[in-house]
């Protein structure tokens, strides 16, 4: 992308800042997304710069800035919704997270989403936790669900860890199961959402 | 008179019709960004934080009513067009039948 060029000092440095806050901001997003809002804020730049009246560059570059608004406030909406596009088409859960908390404050809907991510994310961490530590299991009591988990003092109880070796290729299957449907039914949402 | 009140309600109203207004500016015309606030300031008096109609054009994008081009510039500076898409096109004209019906209403109702 072509920088434009100004005259004093102050307001290329101005101008350098107020770009780097937009590549701030949007950090997140492909390098594509990026690029775009990018050069598509330097030509509004560029062009409330030409189109003026007033004398002082700097003054003149201050006013384009301050009616285009803070970078963070402004390109908020925009990040969140390119964000979500990315996140439900890959399926990486780096994106979904930044996705989410970009998303925190569209809705209760995505506070449930939220909830049912960091509950698969749970179920890796029981994975690792059964690496380490071989009481971490599925505990029936007779016919009865009781446990997934770790159980202090198994000898004492009349708890029957029922999974034994099969403990972490079932809840991987589970896991990435869940972690699917989630994402489909998240993706479902948006459909639904984009159809309103 | 509630001043706080009338201030939140012009703009939700603002922000309500700013992507029929943008629309209605694009019909028959393309525009850049720059140039697109211009011409929504000359017509309608209507002050927008200027950063806010980025996000309102990308997402007029995803609903598939306009569509962009950019146009290399001798600055070296390319402009960013906006146009309406057919889809676009056929969802002005409902709206701006929606808004009649409505212009008509609000008349009835304020006489």
């Amino acid at each position: 992308m072509k920088h434009i060029k100004f005259n004093k000092n102050a307001s290329q440095k101005i101008y350098n800042d107020y770009l780097r806050r937009i590549e701030r901001t949007t950090k997140t997003l492909p390098k594509i997304d990026r690029n775009e809002i990018l050069m598509e804020f330097n030509s509004h730049i560029y062009e409330g710069t030409i189109n003026t009246e007033t004398t002082n560059e700097v003054d003149n570059l201050l006013a384009v800035l301050d009616k285009l608004g803070i970078p963070e406030e402004v390109l908020k909406p925009l990040v969140a919704d390119k964000k979500l596009q990315q996140a439900t088409k890959t399926f990486n859960p780096i994106h979904l997270i930044q996705a989410l908390a970009l998303n925190i404050t569209n809705g209760i809907s995505y506070v449930i989403f939220s909830l049912l991510y960091l509950f698969i994310f749970s179920g890796i961490f029981l994975i690792i936790a059964k690496i380490f530590n071989s009481n971490v299991g599925m505990y029936y009591r007779g016919d009865e669900f009781r446990v997934l988990g770790l159980i202090k003092n198994i000898e004492h109880s009349e708890l029957k860890e029922v999974l034994g070796n099969w403990f972490i290729p079932a809840m991987l299957i589970a896991i990435i199961a869940l972690y699917m449907i989630t994402t489909l039914v998240l993706k479902l949402k948006r459909f639904i959402n984009h159809k309103n | 008179m509630n001043e706080i009140f009338i201030k939140k309600w012009k703009s939700q109203v603002k922000k309500g019709t700013l992507a029929f207004i943008v629309l209605n500016v694009l019909k028959n015309n393309e525009f850049y960004g720059y140039e697109l606030i211009e011409k929504i300031r000359k017509h309608t008096e209507i002050e927008i934080a200027e950063g806010t109609l980025y996000p309102l054009m990308n997402r007029l994008k995803k609903e598939n009513l306009v569509s962009s081009k950019w146009v290399e510039q001798s600055s070296g500076i390319p402009r960013k067009y906006y146009l309406l898409t057919d889809t676009g096109s056929n969802t002005l004209n409902e709206m701006r039948e929606y808004w009649k019906n409505l212009e008509k209403s609000i008349k009835n109702i304020i006489k």
